[in-house]
């Protein structure tokens, strides 16, 4: 028996057999390595994604700590931050003293990574009284001031002279490049 | 002159068939074509987020870092001005109890507060209100205490009372605070 087949029906044949063939390369050469990586890809996105939001939850978390310990800190973070002023400080505080000297600054060793300025004080008082509220007043000032030894106190007739150094500490703006300017917003 | 009585037909190459057959391969073409180009644009997509989420997470990290360390700063602040605070305020209670202990009949002339002892110089009646009013609190709270008299003019007696704390105690204080 003899097959018959036109040539048209032979050249439709051939291009068929050409394009499986094609899709066939094509398939498993470009389009599934292709689809792998974009699994792969995909994947890959959903975990930075992830991670991502891990660091952003982790950031607000932070940034909300920081906020509130600002917030709850504001007096003394300005307070480290402020320069001292010599006659602001004595127009604050002179009110506990009959009268009331400070000398000029100068500064001290380094405390804890912070700058430590002096200020020699004399004064006079009329009662111990006077000298505890100016101790209490310090803890509210406008720069964190500590009293050091020694202590003088001299009996003046009705009054007491009283003679002592303070400490003035300030952000290092050298060792705390980093962190010193801690503005309160 | 005409040999047939109906129009022959044109003959294309391209038959009914072979026109179903082309729009089959075609379909087909441009569907491959198209999977290709949509998993070519997501790849495209998937790198660029990705390098734009790498660059945020590294930003976040950076700016976590930063307010950490502005946190510790702050941190270390507030209990370093809470250290100067209580020291103030030790220092007040310290002075209070120094004026408290000095007995009414024993006048101070006066007094210096050291950081690890105290001299007094004042006026008492008698040794002996000293040494009982006076010297025996201070002797419960310094170790070692000194005290030397000078007669005054009206027959009462100036002293000097010099108190010292042992260092170790007095560092064992300030790591107290």
């Amino acid at each position: 028996m003899k097959i018959k087949i036109s040539r048209q029906h032979l050249y439709v044949s051939f291009i068929s057999l050409l394009l499986l063939l094609f899709v066939f390369v094509f398939s498993f050469g470009v389009l599934i390595p292709k689809g792998k990586e974009y699994r792969e890809s995909r994947l890959e996105l959903r975990k930075e994604n992830m991670e991502f939001q891990k660091y952003q939850n982790f950031h607000d978390e932070t940034l909300g700590t920081l906020k509130n310990l600002q917030s709850k800190n504001r007096h003394i973070i300005s307070a480290f931050d402020a320069v001292f002023n010599l006659d602001r400080f004595e127009k604050q505080h002179k009110v506990f003293f009959s009268s009331f000297n400070i000398s000029k600054i100068s500064r001290a060793k380094d405390e804890e990574g912070f700058a430590s300025y002096e200020v020699n004080t004399s004064s006079q008082i009329s009662s111990p009284k006077n000298f505890y509220n100016f101790l209490d007043a310090l803890n509210k000032s406008d720069w964190i001031i500590g009293v050091n030894f020694p202590i003088n106190f001299k009996r003046d007739g009705e009054m007491i002279k009283s003679s002592f150094i303070m400490k003035v500490y300030v952000n290092n703006k050298d060792k705390n490049s980093t962190a010193s300017k801690s503005v309160a917003k | 002159m005409k040999y047939s009585y109906i129009v022959p037909r044109k003959k294309s190459p391209i038959t009914p068939e072979l026109q179903i057959v082309f729009t089959f391969f075609l379909i087909t073409l441009v569907m491959i074509f198209l999977t290709y180009a949509f998993l070519l644009y997501k790849d495209y997509t998937f790198k660029k987020d990705k390098t734009t989420i790498i660059a945020h997470t590294k930003e976040l990290k950076a700016n976590i870092k930063q307010m950490q360390n502005h946190i510790r700063f702050i941190q270390k602040q507030k209990a370093f001005s809470e250290k100067v605070f209580t020291q103030n305020m030790v220092l007040k209670d310290s002075i209070a109890n120094l004026f408290d202990l000095v007995p009414q009949r024993i006048t101070l002339s006066r007094a210096k507060l050291l950081k690890n002892g105290l001299i007094l110089y004042g006026i008492t009646p008698s040794k002996d209100v000293y040494n009982f009013m006076l010297q025996a609190p201070l002797r419960s709270i310094f170790h070692k205490t000194y005290t030397s008299f000078y007669p005054a003019k009206n027959g009462w007696f100036m002293f000097v009372s010099t108190n010292y704390m042992d260092a170790v105690q007095n560092e064992e204080l300030d790591n107290e605070d």
